[in-house]
């Protein structure tokens, strides 16, 4: 038991605890939405492209979180200038913006005394450094981003069915695509403190994707996210007291196994599961047979495509 | 207490562009309220468009459009839309009951709880289409036609006196094409106004009314009216019908050339 308390005694271990525990939060809610969306090349150009503005931030002495804000919304104009002014298509404007962005940060913290340690910091961020100041902002940010995704229930599960759709049952795709946006931006800036710009990314997509694997709903999805998340946190952190790790990196890194394992799991278990089948009465199941075993009486008497 | 418009639709020298595209050039429309209504067409002759212009997704680039007596941005919360073509969002687990819920959207808005009236709504929806024993299952765990069905089924859910469907029975199973014909056939019993188009001729010989597309309103009336040779003529091209190879014709496929009538008999 000692080997699961140790880790959380002092009170900058406690605090990363929190910290790490509503970046994952966050993120579980609005990654689910992210990986539905099939967003996940623009999650991830999305990290990189705050650089710039904490990298500024650190450099002139201002707030880490107004930059990060800034910067979100110079790229998302950025983006969104590439994609109307031009035909190239969505992807390449995030990815232009991707390497601008991420370049231009560097070379702004190059210019500072520190920069391997600030540059190190931004990226994979500090957890065992996040202040009470640090606690309180991201506990806000969180209740915001937590309130939005229920008010934005109905109009993301339409968008994720069909945007022409959601625009004629009157849901304002347009609009709540873009909240979905600010709603990324805000989960980014309010975590990239504890577990840094790149590893927000390991929390954003591995708790919603390894869930995806297991659940039939998008709540179910994204509760059971928010458990992963969670449980990522407490087992990154262990494992990082423990073996001496960087905390973040390894926390970041926990949901990206879960999910490999839980996809190996699945496989396995769908493989002998076949086996089962096949091997009962010493012959292959005939389609009706599978039909009615997985899914009950089937009006059309068809199987599914 | 003022009565409900005789018409469904009112359009006077519409014209309907996709980007800078004219898919419909100026017409004049009128479609009967109450109806069953089938507007045919070649490929690209503008029916989807102008199912478009009448939900309100789509507005007129000139001329006037009114769907019972209003404009069809007003008229949309009771105008139900099944597109033609909504491809199964890869890993979204959405199952058939939330997609039909979707259909009570309109009515609840972004907020508002589903009430006993919505939950009865989507279950007498999925009843009246033959998908509710496959409530639980994905999209992606359907066929085709049990897929479909459930997008008609959404539109259905909809509180709705007008009931736009593109293409709704092209490419289906037998069970799926009856299931959605029926429909089509009752709806208008409930005062319901159905527009939907389709390729098949004989299909809409059976519509109350029928609207011919070519890039313009071609013919507008009865079937009787609209399905002559003339018209279908000047919408596909000569040569383009054949009347079905008669048994003793010896393989000869003549050209169509009289009118079809209400029941759809030629």
């Amino acid at each position: 038991m000692d080997w699961l308390t140790d880790p959380f005694l002092l009170g900058f271990q406690q605090r990363a605890l929190i910290g790490g525990l509503i970046a994952a939060l966050m993120c579980s809610v609005v990654g689910t939405w992210l990986v539905l969306r099939g967003m996940s090349f623009f999650g991830d150009a999305f990290v990189h492209g705050v650089l710039p503005g904490i990298a500024l931030a650190v450099v002139l002495g201002g707030s880490p979180h107004v930059g990060a804000a800034v910067a979100a919304v110079v790229m998302m104009a950025g983006i969104s200038l590439v994609h109307r002014a031009t035909t190239l298509k969505e992807d390449t404007a995030i990815g232009l913006l991707f390497v601008g962005m991420m370049a231009l940060g560097v070379v702004i913290i190059s210019l500072s005394d520190s920069y391997t340690g600030s540059l190190t910091a931004i990226l994979f961020g500090d957890v065992l450094g996040v202040s009470m100041e640090g606690l309180r902002v991201q506990a806000a940010i969180a209740v915001v981003v937590v309130l939005l995704a229920l008010v934005l229930y109905r109009p993301l599960l339409a968008l994720s069915f069909s945007e022409a759709k959601a625009g004629v049952l009157g849901m304002r795709p347009r609009l709540t695509h873009s909240l979905l946006l600010v709603m990324i931006g805000a989960a980014v800036i309010g975590s990239f403190q504890a577990v840094g710009t790149v590893l927000v990314f390991g929390l954003l997509v591995g708790p919603p994707a390894t869930a995806a694997l297991v659940t039939r709903t998008v709540p179910r999805m994204m509760a059971v996210a928010a458990l992963l998340g969670a449980a990522s946190v407490v087992v990154g952190l262990v494992l990082s007291y423990h073996g001496g790790t960087a905390g973040s990196a390894t926390m970041a890194l926990v949901p990206i196994v879960l999910f490999f394992t839980v996809l190996l799991a699945r496989a396995g278990a769908q493989a002998a599961r076949g086996r089962h089948v096949r091997g009962r009465g010493g012959r292959a199941v005939t389609a009706p047979e599978f039909q009615h075993a997985h899914h009950g009486h089937d009006a059309e008497g068809g199987l599914p495509r | 207490m003022t009565s409900p418009p005789a018409a469904l639709a009112e359009a006077r020298g519409l014209e309907l562009r996709r980007g800078t595209h004219l898919a419909v050039a100026a017409s004049d429309l009128t479609l009967p309220a109450g109806r069953l209504v089938a507007v045919i067409g070649p490929n690209g002759s503008g029916k989807s468009t102008l199912l478009h212009a009448l939900a309100g997704t789509l507005a007129p680039s000139a001329g006037t459009l009114t769907v019972r007596g209003e404009s069809p941005e007003r008229h949309a919360r009771r105008t139900a839309f099944v597109m033609q073509t909504v491809e199964v969002p890869r890993g979204v687990p959405l199952t058939v009951r939330d997609v039909v819920t979707m259909g009570r959207y309109p009515s609840t808005g972004w907020f508002r709880r589903m009430r006993p009236v919505d939950r009865a709504a989507v279950q007498a929806a999925m009843d009246r289409m033959g998908v509710a024993d496959l409530a639980g299952r994905h999209l992606d765990e359907l066929s085709g036609g049990q897929r479909q069905r459930a997008y008609v089924a959404q539109g259905i859910a909809q509180e709705h006196d007008v009931l736009l469907l593109d293409e709704p029975i092209t490419g289906l199973d037998l069970v799926s094409a009856r299931t959605i014909d029926h429909l089509l056939h009752e709806e208008p019993e409930r005062g319901v106004s159905v527009v939907y188009t389709t390729h098949d001729l004989d299909e809409a010989a059976a519509a109350d009314h029928v609207v011919l597309m070519a890039g313009r309103v071609v013919a507008s009336g009865s079937p009787a009216e609209v399905l002559t040779e003339a018209h279908l003529e000047a919408a596909y091209g000569r040569g383009a019908l054949h009347r079905p190879t008669p048994p003793s014709a010896g393989g000869a496929v003549p050209f169509l050339d009289d009118p079809v009538d209400g029941a759809g008999r030629r």
